[in-house]
């Protein structure tokens, strides 16, 4: 049928104009935009310099395809005085660390940021024990011991769980990447004072175009907003996309501490350890050298008298909270001071297997100590007319599995592929047709990560009763049954 | 002259028995306000026999003996008794419908932002639920058969009626206006405390009744808990619904 040819052969070629014409139409654009007060027009504007936003960047800018691009980042804080200095001692680390599954170190290789990362600073962990507050029933995760007896070691087997970073490393390298390639115009320390839609005028119908002004004066419109402004956007918020979850009433205490040697597996074998106590998880993950990163849930009020302690007390507690029971540590949180001497008297009390648990806390780094409110939040959507979500703005997740960051780039991946088959076949890159690939791709699986998490959470809360016996049982099941590890380690590396 | 007396007396609660049934009933349907005076829940007559009868209920009991009694002390024959169709249920209904009523006289809170301190309202409502119960007290010796009497089958239902008509009462004295799907649990749950703490009282040897104070706060705290585990249910199979239809939308079903 002739008619059908045609049109087959028309959108082919209509496709390939279209690559063509996007470097062609933009000068015209960029001119009527540097007359007075019309905003200048961007392919994508990305609100937030976080670890998400960043990463989409650099993978724009660092494929063929999308580099043609125009493009804008805007970040309310200074990104040059955040970056870590070159010559960073490795006796100090910030206390805001996040694990990188290698599948997220993947991406990082891919969009070329990963050399500018200080591999100095950056520990890799090969095993991970997590065990029951309330009945000490004990999981341990390697790769070595979730392989089937029946198949043979792969030599592509990662022997790797995931890479402790700084999330300052993070940003610092991707941010050096974006420089190295060039073409990003960087609003940095400049806010957003409004996102409107823009209006029509005699040469453009910017009626569905956002708008973004900045607190320097200047107005960008967007082909493509992207919100990677973390949990309370206001890309969101502009977009109209309700975002629901609740508050878990507790809070994530973090610390930066020092161990009293470098591991039970010394530097080459390091492990992560996470006890599931009734008031929520507490986990050490090892940092390079004797250093190690701490965050434990916990209720705000406990929060709070650990924020207030000595750093001698706090130590102890630290320790006791990977040694006692939850009844000691409850009796420990009503004392105001002298936990020091209490837990060291408790502790001769309490037989501990101590190549089980992580090394002593030595020394606490100060003003490492802080605390955050744990959330959990989901948007309804990813994307909406030109306007697309990534990271903590779409969603925030419980701290529990260490997969915030990890969605976060899973989701700048996501949707880099998602602009650059839009440019490919010639679509325009705001439209909600093009974005639809975004949300389908990343929605489910986002949500079943939140739900995991969420549902984890909820089962360790319970102190005592039946359910205490039957996940411990659980547990056992998982940590008898190699395959089923596997499984669970594939999903958490990142489905790979 | 009780001859006389009885002819002046019996036309005109006659009267009002049936007026009460016509008048008084349109008159409450039209409005209900708490700024104007309410007609009194029982004609004059009615009142003085049975406010009388209930000052020998701690002697004689809910009995017909107790309302006898008081119809002599107010200078009516023992006959007048049968004013009251439903005997001794109608001795027990008037203490009901008359401390009810009473509750938001005896009981009085402080204008709100006084000494800085908002009263909650789940402590106005422990406020008035003991000022009810210690209304009882009095006759909390024959409380017992003034149960008995309300559990009898063809008074079970009036006895419901005021036992919703007085959770209603007080939490509207607590100053609960919200008028959502709680409504209804909230009556049911205070009902359910109220009535089973009642039947505590009755059992309670202790001095000043504490251990009822007791009994109340703890069935107070249980359904705070329950109310607090529900609204947590309620939010989370919220968002879990939400989350099922937003991930079929994901994927391009149209919802």
């Amino acid at each position: 049928m002739p008619p059908r040819l045609q049109l087959g052969a028309h959108r082919g070629l209509s496709s390939t104009t279209y690559i063509i014409r996007l470097p062609v139409r933009r000068p015209q654009r960029r001119f009527a935009s540097s007359s007075t007060d019309t905003p200048e027009i961007y392919d994508v504007v990305c609100v937030g310099g976080g670890p998400a936003g960043l990463s989409l960047l650099a993978g724009l800018k660092a494929s063929a395809i999308t580099s043609g691009l125009k493009v804008a980042l805007i970040e309310g804080q200074d990104l040059q005085k955040s970056r870590l200095r070159k010559d960073a001692s490795l006796d100090s680390f910030s206390n805001r660390c996040s694990s990188l599954t290698p599948a997220s170190v993947k991406n990082l290789q891919e969009i070329g940021a990963w050399r500018h990362v200080h591999a100095s600073r950056v520990q890799p962990y090969h095993e991970m024990q997590v065990w029951d507050g309330v009945s000490d029933a004990r999981i341990s995760f390697d790769w070595e011991s979730a392989r089937t007896p029946f198949t043979p070691r792969k030599p592509s087997q990662p022997t790797t769980i995931a890479y402790m970073i700084e999330n300052l490393n993070t940003t610092t390298a991707l941010l050096s990447r974006l420089e190295e390639l060039g073409g990003v115009d960087i609003y940095s320390a400049t806010k957003v004072e409004s996102i409107e839609l823009g209006t029509d005028t005699q040469q453009l119908d910017m009626t569905s175009w956002p708008v973004v002004s900045l607190s320097n004066g200047k107005s960008l419109a967007a082909r493509l907003l992207v919100g990677a402004d973390g949990a309370n956007s206001p890309v969101r918020t502009f977009a109209g996309i309700p975002s629901r979850g609740f508050d878990y009433n507790r809070h994530g205490v973090v610390a930066s501490l020092q161990l009293s040697g470098p591991g039970w597996g010394g530097l080459d074998h390091k492990i992560a350890y996470q006890r599931f106590l009734p008031t929520g998880p507490i986990a050490m993950l090892p940092l390079p050298g004797n250093m190690a990163t701490l965050v434990w849930s916990t209720t705000p009020e406990r929060a709070a008298i650990l924020k207030s302690l000595s750093s001698d007390d706090f130590i102890a507690m630290v320790n006791a909270a990977f040694r006692l029971s939850p009844t000691d540590l409850e009796y420990l949180h009503t004392l105001s001071s002298g936990q020091k001497d209490e837990v060291a008297w408790r502790e001769r009390h309490t037989p501990a297997q101590e190549r089980a648990i992580p090394q002593r806390v030595s020394f606490v780094q100060p003003g490492t100590v802080a605390s955050f409110p744990l959330r959990m939040r989901h948007a309804d959507t990813y994307t909406g007319e030109r306007v697309a979500l990534v990271g903590d703005a779409a969603h925030t997740i419980h701290p529990l599995a260490g997969q915030g960051l990890n969605q976060g780039q899973g989701d700048a991946a996501a949707l880099f592929r998602t602009i650059s088959h839009a440019v490919s076949t010639g679509q325009d890159i705001g439209s909600t047709l093009a974005l639809e690939s975004y949300t389908a791709d990343r929605y489910a699986e986002n949500n079943a990560m939140l739900g995991v998490c969420d549902k984890l959470h909820r089962l360790y809360s319970v102190g005592s009763g039946p359910l205490v016996g039957l996940r411990s049982l659980g547990f056992r099941a998982v940590d008898a049954i190699g395959p089923l590890k596997g499984f669970f380690m594939g999903r958490a590396a990142g489905g790979s | 002259m009780p001859p006389t007396q009885l002819a002046r007396a019996l036309p005109r609660t006659s009267r009002t028995a049936s007026s009460r049934g016509a008048e008084g009933f349109r008159q409450r349907c039209c409005y209900h306000s708490s700024q104007y005076s309410q007609p009194p829940p029982f004609a004059p007559a009615e009142s003085a026999i049975l406010s009388a009868a209930m000052s020998h209920v701690p002697n004689v009991g809910f009995t017909i003996d107790a309302l006898k009694l008081g119809a002599r002390d107010a200078n009516y024959l023992d006959a007048s008794t049968n004013l009251f169709p439903r005997g001794v249920f109608d001795l027990v209904n008037y203490h009901l419908v008359t401390q009810r009523l009473a509750l938001k006289d005896t009981v009085q809170f402080p204008p709100e932002g006084e000494n800085g301190k908002k009263l909650g309202i789940g402590s106005k409502i422990r406020t008035l639920a003991l000022a009810r119960l210690r209304a009882n007290e009095p006759v909390i010796d024959k409380w017992q058969e003034a149960l008995a009497i309300m559990a009898q089958p063809s008074f079970i239902p009036p006895s419901l009626a005021e036992l919703a008509r007085l959770a209603d009462e007080i939490w509207y004295l607590a100053g609960d206006k919200s008028v959502d799907g709680s409504w209804y649990t909230k009556r049911a749950s205070f009902s359910a405390i109220y009535s089973s703490t009642e039947v505590f009282m009755t059992q309670d040897k202790s001095k000043d009744f504490r251990e009822t104070e007791q009994f109340l706060d703890a069935r107070l705290a249980d359904s705070m808990k329950l109310g607090s585990t529900f609204g947590a249910l309620s939010a989370w199979t919220d968002y879990t619904a939400h989350s099922a239809v937003n991930v079929l939308r994901s994927k391009g079903v149209r919802i």
